[in-house]
């Protein structure tokens, strides 16, 4: 081995030289490489494309249960567009984003896709949406005929990107035969907060023997505390987007509800919760009341409390409030199928598809006067209470850079939940550090 | 402890006359292997009872140990969900390419690292091993943006380019080509062989055993592997099948029972490769043992 | 200890420089023979590397778009305590899975025992937990280490323990992983341990009795010896392979669960910096200090082999 160093100092030296010339290379390539290509201007107005012709196209869902709907839709649009063919592409949601992500960057976004409130500036902001202006100038889709709230949510400064699909509210489910069983009155319609505690900590005392609860907190912020805090009148991201509404004694009252309610023990224990999920807990028969989407009753429905259980709006604080969310359509920027893509995109928002969505049941559909089905869809239970909380919804709070701050919601919130740690100064940590987080954006 | 474990770890001599002693140590040994074997398998065995129960049985509190009935058409439910036999396929194709090309890439890049000399090869193993320690994650964009750039994507190809190349494999030939007596080498090049009949006829059959460790890893990464092809691919029946279980599991609603009957679905052909190539390990193992 | 050298084929000094043939150069043949894997790797591996350690050098934009921050990235990693939590679970994860090894070279040693009837069965039964899909066997052990309703607790109860909640406590939410780490890990350290056994030629053994050894002794002075190698090789790898912890802390612990932040691997830390927070140049630095970090301790493990691992 004698020749080795003299061999190596070469070797070395020769490596050490391309290696440095590779990562000039890539500086070159990357500064010319910027991912977003700036937003395309449409023309002006939108014409459908003719019904012959001819795309593959590719749309991207994450949510299996509701193919069959989507493919029931996409028989009808094939009647009118005989020669599109459209690629379902169903990844699970835990990965749906990465993928998304990673399609982005090389701008090969599939045609069609789902997108959602907190992702949607983000994709929008970089110039990776296709806006919907032509679209709706054209008169192919009109902007009323959808939920207010969520149509605000689908635009960014001034443009319109997409229509929502769906939404959801939040309700009180309950069940009747535990409150009858522990001596309570069930909940009304003009419910306080006051109401709601009080009974979940009767329940929870009267049915302790059992290891029944009241009621359920949760780190789910769009089916607990953000109801809340918009119930106290208080808010999470500022009018403009720029600062975190965290710091306001009325948003400090929305959060305090809950801890309140684990103090009380009305409700099971933050460790509790997450081991088990409160659904988990509802459909187990051993919690009475459960704050939720409209989107738990399928599985309510399959289970055996499925005969007790009934609906009531959410108890209110200063004022009603609740959480309102629905995803939406849109077609990618840098699809290059983009004529096949907005014509889908179109069919799927028209009334006629919509309500093929409500009669099959997967969601509640966006389009005004559509919910019908989704209202009988379980006979004897008040489903109607999600429909009319639209009057007061607020839409989820969202901002260009969603994931970021929510990720502070949840390493910071549980010990205010738990009164680890007292309310007003975890609310100080967190809106300073989202506030950190909004500047960046 | 020491003494349990040294009686069993020790090899009797074939023609042993120690069998007074055998009934009452392997007695003990089933013991310890039984229990082993038990906290290994239950979570499997839950597995497949949950396969047969109800979403709801699943989902309840208390943990239902037995289903009040069998629900067999969870299996069935997997069928109609998923393009079960054409991902089956996809898997299928791709883990064996992967293998078969990782089998000849590592034991040549092995041996060479091993038996060879040549410049920089140090240095150059290192380099190597190095993308053993990088997280997979960091990967994802760059190497979706080399087999997009391709034009590889949805493809067989784009599924299995980057596995192709395995640093483990080839640590893995190395070690084993490393340790062989160097007389053979010798030998044959004083016959004349050239290096590569050395490697072809004289190497590589000893490095069997190897081999089927390699081919066993390789089978099971393969088939298990779920971001890379989970990103590549948008056409359902392109995907192999652990993307396609994995799409089973949505956001809010998952259907426990069916998800746990796809993945029994989706081990049994590997589990029974497995068995399979097990006995062949053991025989090839025995029988290369003591050349 | 002067036992003649056995063959040991399948199983590795990893730093071999044995191979005793004189200084040849083999001319062209190396190359014909390495290029391939090289050739595949360069493109596919270290081409995302070099790019991954030139984006920890910038900020980058969230589709795209770097501009040149210098250290910033790495400024910041040095003070970040997040980033410290998670190395320490990460060790403290490592740590445990392994302390499967010397489990799994008992087990095999066990699992060897010749004229053990099964064997082949319990090879199976002790293979089961690499074969499973981490997703669906994540989910059932949730339910087994679930705080309420739980078997592990249950079982616990019956000797008086109150058991903790295992996933959505700090602590014991690592221990819960690591469990499970543990648990499917040790099948494939005993496959290759087994290789190693079987080449250990029984005339040792022999040899060894005739010489008056107990059994332990044995264990000790002809098994582990002779098994060394095949036991560093296991080693190096799960020390690589649990340093890249993060699907199953995903999977056992759910994507919501606030235990999250203080339970997150270095590979998780990584991930969630660079797709959920959407920072990839920080991302990139995360990557690039893991890579370092996990070649120290590699080489660290190289240099220490020599004292312990028997190489002929």
């Amino acid at each position: 081995m004698r020749k080795s160093s003299s061999v190596t100092r070469t070797k070395r030296g020769r490596f050490a030289a391309s290696v440095v010339g590779v990562i000039g290379t890539i500086a070159l390539l990357a500064a010319c490489s910027s991912g977003g290509g700036a937003g395309t201007t449409t023309s002006d107005e939108y014409t459908p494309p003719s019904k012959s012709l001819s795309a593959n196209i590719t749309y991207a869902v994450w949510d299996q249960t509701q193919v069959k709907a989507i493919d029931a839709n996409l028989k009808e649009f094939n009647k009118e567009y005989p020669k599109i063919k459209v690629n379902v592409d169903v990844t699970p949601w835990g990965d749906y984003w990465t993928k998304r992500q990673t399609e982005a960057s090389s701008n090969t976004l599939p045609d069609l896709f789902w997108l959602n409130g907190p992702n949607f500036q983000l994709y929008a902001g970089n110039g990776k949406v296709e806006p919907l202006t032509s679209v709706v100038k054209g008169g192919y889709i009109t902007l009323s005929d959808y939920p207010k709230a969520l149509v605000e949510m689908y635009s960014l400064n001034g443009t319109q990107y997409g229509v929502p699909k769906d939404f959801d509210t939040i309700g009180l489910w309950y069940n009747k035969a535990i409150f009858a069983e522990a001596g309570v009155e069930v909940p009304t319609d003009s419910w306080t907060w006051d109401d709601f505690q009080t009974a979940a900590a009767t329940i929870s005392k009267n049915l302790a023997s059992k290891g029944i609860y009241g009621a359920a907190g949760g780190m789910d912020g769009q089916t607990t505390y953000y109801n809340t805090i918009f119930q106290a009148g208080g808010s999470v991201l500022s009018e403009d987007g720029k600062t975190s509404g965290y710091d306001s004694p009325a948003t400090e009252k929305g959060i305090q509800f809950w801890t309140d309610l684990i103090a009380s023990k009305g409700s099971p224990t933050m460790q509790q919760l997450t081991d088990t999920a409160a659904d988990q807990w509802f459909v187990s028969g051993k919690l009475a009341m459960y704050i939720g989407g409209d989107w738990a009753r399928s599985e309510i429905a399959a289970s055996p409390i499925a005969k007790d259980v009934q609906v009531a709006p959410l108890p209110a604080g200063e004022k009603q409030a609740t959480v309102i969310h629905g995803v939406s359509n849109v077609v990618a920027a840098s699809s290059k199928n983009k004529q096949a893509a907005q014509a889908l995109q179109v069919f799927l928002a028209s009334k006629a598809a919509q309500q093929q969505q409500g009669d099959m049941g997967a969601v509640i559909p966006a389009f005004n006067g559509t919910q019908s089905a989704f209202a009988k869809s379980m006979p004897g239970v008040d489903l109607q209470v999600f429909l009319d909380e639209l009057a007061y919804a607020v839409p989820l709070p969202i901002s260009k850079n969603t994931a970021a701050w929510n990720a502070f919601e949840a390493a910071l919130l549980p010990d205010a939940f738990s009164g680890a740690r007292p309310v007003a100064d975890v609310l100080k940590d967190l809106a300073t550090q989202m506030n950190g987080a909004l500047a960046k954006e | 402890m020491t003494s349990t474990a040294a009686r069993a770890g020790v090899r009797r001599p074939s023609n042993s006359r120690a069998g007074r002693a055998r009934g009452g140590s392997h007695a003990i040994v089933h013991i310890i292997l039984a229990i082993g074997g038990l906290l290994m398998a239950f979570p499997f065995v839950w597995q497949i009872i949950m396969s047969l129960s109800t979403n709801t049985e699943v989902r309840s509190v208390v943990p239902t140990f037995w289903p009040a009935e069998l629900q067999w058409q969870n299996y069935a439910v997997v069928f109609e969900r998923l393009p079960f036999l054409s991902q089956l396929w996809t898997s299928t194709l791709i883990t064996v390419i992967r293998t078969v090309a990782q089998i000849i890439l590592c034991t040549m890049a092995g041996y060479a690292f091993a038996r060879m000399r040549f410049f920089g090869r140090t240095a150059l193993l290192a380099v190597v091993l190095s993308i053993l320690l990088v997280p997979s994650q960091a990967y994802l964009i760059s190497q979706y943006q080399i087999v997009q750039g391709f034009g590889w994507l949805n493809t067989v190809l784009g599924l299995v380019a980057p596995g192709l190349f395995s640093a483990f494999g080839t640590f893995l030939m190395r070690t084993a080509f490393v340790n062989m007596p160097a007389e053979l080498e010798e030998a044959a090049r004083i016959d004349g062989a050239s290096p590569f009949q050395t490697f072809w006829l004289i190497m590589l059959p000893l490095a069997k055993p190897s081999i089927s460790v390699l081919a066993i890893t390789t089978v099971l990464f393969s088939w298990n592997e779920l971001l890379w092809p989970l990103v590549v691919s948008t056409y359902a029946n392109m995907m192999p099948l652990s993307a396609g279980l994995a799409t089973l599991a949505g956001d809010v609603t998952v259907n426990y029972p069916v998800l746990m009957a796809a993945s029994m679905l989706a081990m049994a052909p590997v589990l029974i490769i497995f068995i399979a190539l097990q006995r062949r390990v053991i025989d090839g193992l025995a029988s290369s043992g003591l050349k | 200890m002067s036992v003649a050298s056995p063959r040991n084929r399948s199983t590795p000094p990893a730093s071999g420089r044995r191979g005793g043939a004189a200084a040849r150069n083999d001319g062209a043949w190396p190359w014909i023979f390495v290029l391939p894997l090289v050739g595949g790797v360069a493109l596919f591996y270290l081409w995302p590397i070099l790019q991954t350690a030139f984006f920890s050098f910038t900020t980058w934009g969230v589709f795209g778009g770097a501009t040149w921050s210098g250290l910033d990235n790495y400024a910041r990693l040095v003070t970040d305590p997040q980033l410290y939590q998670a190395l320490g679970n990460t060790l403290i994860y490592t740590g445990i899975v392994l302390l499967g090894v010397p489990l799994a070279v008992w087990l095999a040693s066990l699992l060897n025992t010749p004229g053990l009837r099964f064997a082949a069965f319990y090879r199976v039964l002790y293979f089961l937990p690499y074969v499973a899909m981490p997703t669906a066997i994540a989910l059932v052990w949730r339910i087994i280490f679930n705080g309420d309703f739980g078997i592990l607790n249950y079982v616990l109860s019956l000797v008086g323990i109150t058991g903790p909640y295992w996933i959505s406590t700090p602590g014991f939410a690592l221990i819960a992983v690591s469990i499970v780490g543990l648990w499917s890990s040790l099948g494939f350290s005993m496959i290759i341990l087994a290789a190693g056994l079987k080449n250990i030629p029984p005339e040792l053994y022999e040899a060894a009795e005739l010489d008056g050894a107990s059994r332990s002794r044995q264990f000790r002075s002809v098994t582990v010896p002779l098994l060394s190698p095949s036991i560093f090789f296991v080693f190096i790898i799960t020390t690589i392979s649990s340093f890249q912890l993060f699907d199953l802390l995903y999977a056992l612990l759910g994507s919501k669960n606030p235990v999250i932040p203080k339970t997150s691997s270095l590979v998780f830390y990584f991930y969630s910096q660079g797709f959920i927070s959407n920072d990839k140049g920080y991302a990139s630095a995360i990557a690039i200090f893991i890579f370092l970090l996990i070649g120290v301790v590699t080489i660290v493990q190289f240099r220490l082999q020599r004292r312990w691992v028997t190489n002929d």
